[in-house]
């Protein structure tokens, strides 16, 4: 071999290290900007939730005006609506860390605690929205139950801008082993998922329940 | 699966990244000399072989285009095979035009064999391997010669591009054939040619003599007799500046056939040598490991393409029979949103590096009539679907390779 021509082997390793580092950087660079606006949205979200569950309490001392208590839970109900959407479509993008993971556990928790805002609300103020909570499977997920739950979201999506802000839908992974989320599937019989629980009474599994949607809607 | 795909994506792009750098880096240390060929400084006497087998509508311009040579060829020996048409009459005829042209008639054996008893017959120093369907230009000869100055070399190697170049087929392979020439060059400047083709190569006879010819029993004899040489130490250079054409499959079958056939040369090679991984010079320590990496890249990626093809094909079966049922459109607001990973983003970046690289090479080899406008069609199906083609070729060659299919061509 040509001596001075050797070293290329090692100039192309060399440049191929800082190329590909550079590649992997940016790319956590990329991830990171993500996971920092889903953590913004997380915090905004907290605040707006605890502001509601603020509202709650007073109402436990005093009266409260229950038709701005039921508009900021709708309004709160729509913003989760749209985060979720966003931070699905960063999840499924993110290869390198799995911080996504922990910020959606996060998210689980808050929109249960939502839930249970929502059906407080409900309840007090005698509203007539209806509660639809989506619980679906996060994890090991087979290729059927992938493509019945994209199916459940854009059911769930045109009903949502179909009936806007008389339905109160939240959307919450219940498969991540959270507790407070296993408490209340058992409290309310869920066995299968995913699954749309109407009001905490009626469970739509299969499709052709879910087809007749509209019909449970108040 | 879906877990380990990234990591497995990331290992594809660092080897992609190194190759490619790896090119670069050899092109711009040599860009200045990569078209310049050896002075002759002496005399070498080149005998010609040319194997033949039912080549009867090539063979005469074949034969026409080595004595039309600037650099004296003193013998040319055409091999017949035992071919069944017309090749034999025509040799024949063209006997007394050429003094110097030899026939030989003999049972059909192989090109390999056929190759070998004109290695015994030829008388020069130098011995030219030709395929009967190609043809050395005037200059091809003379830019070879003088590699075998440096008594290490063992064989040299043309630029060799297709001659037929009009239809669709072929025009890809025009792409494929620049591309390969150019990077075979730059492999020369490494020692890590691990191939000289059929159509036109020349040996100094005492290293074919001294590796014993040609294999045989592989399907490539030109792959399994550079490797031998390699591994007997001998150099293998190659000009750009001479060039020799070749007539390439025009169609899918037959360009799909010969592929098949140099995929199964090339494991029959990694078998035979395979005891000189990581051991033997160049031959262990890039060659090899470059058809293994190759073969494992290639194995393992088809299989990937596979696996996601069919879990994307499935669940969009899934999906529409669902959305059917419940009444949704199969179609809706959230299918055009797409947000794309890290990985997507390298992708692109290592896809459009690949493109910087073909147009380089064919400005570099002077083709950049395969980027003029009415062409361009061609270039991007060349580096999008056409090499898509390799590793489904590369697993239809496994399963001939199990199951012992050999044939001559």
């Amino acid at each position: 071999m040509e001596k001075s021509q050797k070293i290329v082997f090692l100039q192309a390793l060399i440049v191929t290290f800082l190329i590909f580092n550079l590649g992997i950087f940016l790319g956590f660079k990329l991830e990171e900007n993500r996971v920092n606006k889903v953590n913004t949205f997380y915090l905004e979200s907290e605040m707006d939730l605890l502001d509601q569950r603020i509202q709650r309490e007073i109402f436990d001392i005093t009266t409260i005006n229950c038709d701005k208590a039921i508009e900021a839970n709708i309004d709160f109900a729509d913003k989760i609506f749209a985060e979720a959407k966003i931070i699905s479509r960063y999840e499924s993008a993110s290869r390198l860390s799995n911080e996504l993971e922990f910020q959606h556990k996060r998210f689980d928790l808050l929109r249960t605690l939502f839930w249970i805002n929502s059906i407080r609300i409900k309840r007090d103020c005698n509203a007539d929205y209806d509660n639809l909570v989506y619980l679906y499977k996060l994890n090991d997920l087979s290729l059927e139950d992938k493509a019945k739950q994209s199916v459940f979201s854009n059911v769930l999506t045109d009903v949502k801008e179909k009936y806007g802000s008389k339905i109160m839908l939240i959307p919450i992974a219940a498969d991540t082993g959270i507790p407070s989320i296993e408490l209340l599937l058992d409290a309310y019989n869920v066995t299968e998922l995913p699954v749309i629980l109407i009001n905490e009474e009626i469970q739509l599994n299969d499709l052709d329940e879910v087809k007749e949607l509209e019909k449970y809607l108040e | 699966m879906v877990q380990i795909l990234p990591y497995v994506y990331l290992g594809y792009m660092f080897i992609s990244i190194y190759f490619v750098t790896f090119y670069l880096l050899l092109f711009i240390r040599n860009r200045k000399g990569m078209f310049e060929s050896p002075k002759i400084t002496k005399k070498y006497t080149i005998s010609v072989l040319v194997p033949a087998y039912n080549e009867q509508d090539t063979i005469e311009n074949t034969i026409k285009a080595v004595f039309d040579s600037k650099y004296p060829i003193d013998e040319l020996i055409v091999l017949d095979d035992g071919s069944k048409d017309d090749t034999g009459k025509i040799v024949k005829s063209l006997l007394k035009k050429y003094p110097k042209l030899v026939y030989i008639n003999k049972e059909n054996s192989g090109k390999a064999d056929s190759l070998n008893q004109g290695i015994k017959l030829a008388k020069s120093e130098l011995i030219a391997v030709v395929d009967a369907d190609s043809y050395p230009e005037k200059e091809a000869f003379g830019r070879l010669v003088g590699f075998f100055d440096d008594e290490k070399v063992g064989v040299a190697t043309p630029y060799i591009i297709p001659r037929n170049r009009e239809k669709f087929w072929e025009k890809l392979q025009y792409i494929e054939y620049s591309v390969i020439a150019f990077t075979r060059k730059l492999l020369g400047y490494v020692d890590a040619i691990y191939v000289t083709p059929g159509p036109l190569a020349l040996y100094r006879k005492s290293a074919l003599e001294h590796v014993g010819g040609f294999d045989k029993n592989n399907m490539t004899e030109d792959i399994e007799v550079t490797w031998h040489l390699t591994k007997e130490g001998y150099k293998r250079k190659m000009s750009l500046g001479a060039v020799a054409t070749t007539t390439v499959p025009s169609k899918l079958k037959p360009w799909l056939t010969q592929r098949r056939r140099w995929n199964l040369g090339g494991l029959q090679c990694i078998s035979k040598y395979k005891r000189y991984f990581l051991r033997k010079g160049m031959l262990g320590f890039f060659i090899l490991p470059f058809f293994i990496l190759n073969l494992f890249l290639g194995l393992v990626g088809l299989s990937i393409f596979l696996y996601l093809s069919i879990s994307r094909i499935i669940t969009n079966y899934f999906y529409v029979r669902s959305s059917f049922i419940v009444g949704s459109a199969v179609i809706s607001s959230g299918n055009f949103h797409y947000t794309p990973s890290f990985l997507n983003y390298l992708g692109i970046v290592l896809f459009v590096f690949g493109l910087i690289y073909t147009v380089l090479i064919l400005f570099i080899m002077k083709q950049n009539v395969m980027l003029k406008k009415h062409n361009f069609f061609i270039f991007l199906i060349y580096s999008t679907i056409y090499l898509m083609f390799y590793p489904f070729i590369l697993v239809t060659s496994l399963y001939h390779y199990f199951k012992g299919v050999q044939r001559w061509r």
